[in-house]
């Protein structure tokens, strides 16, 4: 019989495993499935997407549409020089729609990869808690990591692919509807290239990691919701920034972001993931 | 040989001690049941015995595997039942089990065949694609037991299989868990504070109270060490006269003799014994309809030794009964 000395059990080590990919696909497809049948959770994910990518830019383009001309000089002038005065060398008319929809929008588009992942990482870890699932689920043998990167997968993929496709329906929509005032396809813009590819795969990481790290403690995937709402906090900052002038978000600045952010998020993950064990899961059942 | 040992196990949380220096075996094809009220150690057990707890003590080997070393490789070979069925409401009942049969490494086909099987066979098969969501607690116990048997498991643990079901569904999971326990010499770990399904299934019963094992063994060498005598009740048509009484009390290895409605209680030193005071009942003209050994039920055993424990009567309520009667 091994033992496991009175001293120090948990000096003991496991074999390291390869991964096995067929169970960590029929995690993530299961709670794929689960997520798609749960309105509590698909609903406030699309919501804020479609109000962001598809409302927003409508309406603002149907304004530029509507009016002769709006005078946002005095609003320009109170921004920075660098981000005013492209806008401003524009035509009166183009100015509103490509001051929101290619610059102070960007900044807010970051909400969606954040809340899509924020949740579904919620749902993912707190939620096999709260639906008295995480026991049975501990008792199948696929390791803590296994399980660990299958919930990451549930929340990560769709929070990108909910980001990609709202980008793109945003482009559509915008370009679409402001095309009697631009005359032109005026986004994809560098600026939002950068926060599609870099910032909003770091924010969603970001999201994750901090519901990985709450949900730890947290018994229902709303406590967790609750307590990592504030999150959502710096880029809120950073939204306001953008629209006051106080932060100008430009490329090297929205590189620079990505990159920090990215650092926070993969520190997180590696922290969660090492208390990502079933000692750890089954001793908070 | 042993499917389950465990040496001195020790599992502590920051509320005290779950499991204090826990030894016992497990036979292949055996049915063990751990006994006692909440609390006292028998879901941390389990947990211990499948690995997904680590012990702060002592050792275990299920199936020849180290439980905290080789977890995954003991859990493609063992079946559980939790408390709470820990199924997915917001899947259908094949989803849920296809899921489990992936995550097991089941080939497709091999998969379906054996869910349709254990559907039919669990009463559930009309129910195969409806989400659990509306599901009764007893279909999901079923639901349950059928995930776990999904990959033919070589030993089962069942955690409060019967909690939370109504009488009906109860004797239905009860009677399939001892025809499970009956074919293919399936080793099963049943944790219950119900002593009528224990009663009914158990070939063993190791009595836990906060996380120590107070005894283990058969229920009948327990009752014999527990009491070295037998019972015995006399049918003698209408309640025993004291002068009865006395007479009875004086035959050869007769202890005591109490009245009952139906004649006497004895208890006695020995079957040969019941047979002196028969013979001189009847050689004294006394008519006697039945004379019936009463041995110990489960539950007799279960609450001497509790009382041992706790230092209460032998009749303190201290688990919830229901249908009582010794494994044959």
């Amino acid at each position: 019989m091994s033992a496991v000395s009175l001293d120090h059990p948990k000096t003991a080590r496991r074999a390291r495993e390869p991964m096995d990919r067929q169970a960590i696909v029929a995690v993530f497809k299961k709670d794929l499935t689960a997520i798609r049948r749960s309105k509590a959770v698909v609903l406030p994910m699309l919501l804020v997407p479609t109000l962001l990518m598809i409302v927003l830019p409508a309406v603002i383009g149907f304004a530029a549409r509507s009016q002769e001309s709006f005078s946002l000089d005095r609003f320009l002038g109170s921004l920075p020089g660098d981000l005013a005065r492209p806008i401003l060398e524009l035509p009166a008319k183009e100015q509103l729609v490509v001051l929101v929809n290619g610059y102070l929008l960007a900044p807010l588009f970051l909400i969606v990869p954040l809340m899509v992942s924020a949740v579904l990482a919620a749902n993912a870890f707190a939620g096999e808690k709260e639906r008295r699932t995480l026991e049975s689920l501990l008792h199948l043998p696929i390791s803590a990591r296994d399980l660990f990167y299958a919930k990451m997968l549930v929340a990560y993929v769709p929070a990108l692919l909910v980001s990609w496709i709202g980008f793109v329906a945003f482009a559509i929509v915008a370009n679409t509807v402001a095309w009697p005032v631009m005359h032109r396809v005026f986004v994809p813009t560098q600026l939002w290239g950068v926060m599609i590819f870099w910032v909003a795969p770091a924010v969603a990481a970001l999201g994750l990691a901090v519901m990985v790290r709450v949900s730890a403690r947290a018994k229902t995937s709303q406590e967790a919701n609750q307590l990592g709402g504030a999150v959502i906090l710096p880029l809120i900052f950073l939204a306001v920034g953008q629209a006051t002038g106080l932060l100008l978000v430009d490329l090297p600045v929205a590189l620079a972001i990505g990159a920090v952010i990215w650092l926070v998020a993969l520190v997180l993950i590696g922290g969660g993931a090492k208390r990502f064990t079933r000692e750890e899961l089954s001793s908070r059942v | 040989m042993a499917v389950i040992e465990t040496h001195d196990l020790t599992r502590s949380f920051s509320s005290g001690t779950a499991v204090d220096r826990l030894t016992f075996d497990v036979e292949a094809g055996e049915v063990v049941a751990l006994l006692g009220p909440n609390g006292a150690g028998k879901t941390t057990t389990v947990r211990l015995l499948n690995g997904i707890l680590d012990p702060h003590g002592g050792s275990a080997r299920v199936l020849g595997l180290d439980p905290f070393t080789q977890g995954d490789e003991l859990r493609a070979r063992t079946g559980v039942l939790t408390e709470h069925a820990g199924l997915d409401d917001r899947l259908t009942a094949r989803e849920n089990l296809m899921f489990t049969a992936k995550i097991r490494g089941l080939e497709a086909r091999t998969a379906e065949r054996r869910l349709d099987e254990l559907l039919g066979r669990f009463g559930m098969a009309d129910r195969s694609d409806d989400l659990v969501q509306g599901f009764s607690t007893g279909q999901r116990k079923r639901l349950g037991l059928a995930r776990a048997l999904m990959h033919d498991p070589d030993v089962l643990f069942l955690d409060e299989p019967t909690s939370g079901l109504d009488p009906t569904a109860t004797r239905d999971v009860v009677e399939l868990i001892g025809t499970l326990a009956s074919e293919h010499g399936r080793t099963i770990v049943l944790c219950t504070h119900f002593l009528g399904e224990a009663g009914r299934l158990a070939h063993r019963m190791a009595v836990l109270h906060r996380g120590t094992l107070h005894a283990f063994g058969k229920p009948t060498d327990l009752a014999s060490e527990l009491w070295p005598h037998l019972e015995a009740a006399i049918d003698l048509g209408a309640s025993a006269p004291a002068d009865l009484l006395t007479f009875m009390r004086q035959v050869s290895g007769v202890q005591s003799a109490e009245p009952t409605p139906e004649g006497a209680t004895l208890r006695v030193a020995d079957r040969d014994a019941l047979a002196r005071v028969v013979t001189m009942l009847v050689g004294r003209g006394v008519d006697v309809f039945a004379a019936v050994p009463r041995p110990p039920t489960l539950e007799d055993v279960y609450f001497a030794i509790e009382a041992g424990i706790t230092g209460t009567s032998v009749t303190a309520p201290l688990v919830e009964s229901r249908a009582l009667e010794v494994p044959a």
